[in-house]
């Protein structure tokens, strides 16, 4: 009786043996990166589905087991988690690998503000993200140059980026005009403009150049900032008159590079002028001045 | 008192379908809702994270995961505009017309996120945080599941801030993320 149920037993095993000699298997690299192709060795005999599912894609393909499955580099886009699975008959088998980032081949340059007054300390930021080609993040520490000029002039710094970061702060420069501000990796550049405006004005002074029975006129000296940049045309600047009977205030917008205005003639009165929170000179207009 | 076989068995049968149907509804109360959310901001350079940033970022960094599970599991991407932008946006529409090209959906049913702040700007548009995911998956062939695992995964997250939320701008994962999978 042993030997009939030991020769069954014998032919189950074989029959599960070469079963499972012939069950599909995937061999997956050890590494692989997005933008390179790949290359899948398989074992087993017959045809099924594999399934590729990564971050932002999923590849499908019908195989023959035994072959090797080809994956173009510009089909192996996404870094990060993927998931292998074998569809074979009804049953399925899965394995988890890693796609990295390919090299640094884009930048996402964040520069701000758009417009900025000259001088100011620490007034312009930028940000660069590191990406490869298929905008994966680039982890890899990578230099990243900064460079903000004006007209040919101005200063340039190299920070290695840190989890696919870099940044700087930089101080607006001194003269006015569209600020040039570029992130740089060694193969790509990234350009912003950062409009750069004249600050508050400096030494604002004003002069009577027309006094009558009518009217005193009062008429500022060119309004610059305390860089010598002309503030632009059109910014208040509020003239004020102070007598027995009152105050009377005009606001100017600058033409040209001056403030022109028209008071109410008075006797004996103190005019002040004044552009956003600079205060300029004061004048004392009565007999005789 | 004697229970007849029969009854015993029709009892067994309710009980199991009561049990299966609760799991059922658990499991997907569970994947429809909101993940926790930690956020550490301890390394945060070159800008602090103040208190109502990071409470903003917990809640739109957990809406924005409810979103992505949700066109995941459905398909749809319907949800993720308002989360998502750029990018992100970009890959996880990919994802989803690769699934519907391909036959498959991913059902995630998300066990929580461990957020550490790495860098905030120092006008305060964008945030970049590291983020360890606890998440179950399932891929599934039609109604075949295909794959299921269990792994933490580490995502490399970058968010900017829209109109009236932070929204994700970046969502990429590191190298050696799987801590444990099965």
């Amino acid at each position: 009786m042993r030997n009939p149920r030991f020769l069954v037993l014998m032919s189950l095993s074989c029959l599960l043996a070469s079963a499972s000699a012939r069950a599909g298997e995937l061999r997956l690299p050890g590494s692989a990166v997005a933008g390179q192709r790949l290359t899948i060795a398989t074992s087993g005999d017959g045809e099924a589905t594999v399934y590729l599912v990564g971050p932002s894609q999923v590849l499908k393909r019908q195989i023959r087991l035994g072959a090797e499955i080809q994956i173009k580099a510009e089909e192996l886009r996404s870094a990060g988690r993927w998931v292998a699975i074998l569809r074979e008959g009804g049953n399925s088998s899965s394995q988890v690998f890693f796609v990295r980032p390919g090299r640094p081949e884009n930048l996402s340059f964040l520069a701000r503000p758009s417009r900025v007054p000259v001088a100011r300390p620490g007034a312009i930021s930028g940000i660069a993200f590191v990406f490869d080609q298929y905008e994966n993040l680039v982890l890899q520490p990578t230099p990243v140059k900064f460079s903000l000029s004006v007209e040919g002039t101005g200063a340039s710094q190299s920070v290695t980026s840190k989890n696919g970061v870099a940044w700087i702060s930089s101080s607006s420069a001194r003269k006015a005009g569209a600020a040039q501000f570029v992130a740089a990796t060694s193969d790509v550049s990234v350009r912003r403009v950062v409009q750069q405006v004249a600050s508050d004005p400096c030494n604002l002074r004003m002069r009577v150049v027309e006094r009558n029975n009518n009217a005193t006129v009062v008429e500022t000296d060119p309004i610059r900032d305390c860089t010598g940049n002309p503030v632009p045309d059109g910014t208040i600047v509020t003239f004020t008159q102070t007598d027995s009977s009152g105050r009377s205030t005009v606001d100017a917008r600058i033409k040209r590079g001056i403030a022109r205005a028209g008071l109410p003639p008075a006797s004996n009165a103190l005019i002040t002028v004044a552009s956003g929170v600079v205060l300029g000179n004061e004048l004392h207009v009565g007999s005789g001045q | 008192m004697k229970t007849s076989p029969r009854r015993a068995v029709n009892i067994a049968i309710a009980l199991t379908m009561f049990a299966v149907s609760t799991l059922v509804f658990l499991e997907r109360t569970h994947a429809d809702s909101k993940p926790s959310v930690q956020l550490s901001v301890d390394q945060a350079t070159p800008r602090e994270v103040d208190d109502t940033v990071q409470q903003a970022i917990m809640r739109d960094y957990a809406s924005a995961w409810q979103a992505l599970v949700s066109a995941l599991n459905n398909n749809n991407a319907g949800a993720l505009s308002d989360n998502f932008v750029g990018f992100a946006q970009d890959n996880l529409l990919h994802r989803i017309q690769d699934q519907q090209q391909a036959g498959l959906k991913t059902r995630i049913v998300d066990r929580g996120h461990k957020l550490e702040a790495l860098f905030y700007s120092t006008d305060g548009a964008a945030i970049e945080l590291r983020d360890t995911a606890t998440l179950d998956a399932e891929i599934l062939e039609g109604n075949t599941v295909i794959h299921s695992d269990r792994a933490q995964v580490r995502f490399y997250v970058v968010m900017t801030g829209a109109e009236d939320r932070w929204k994700v701008r970046v969502l990429g994962a590191g190298e050696a993320d799987v801590l444990q999978s099965r």
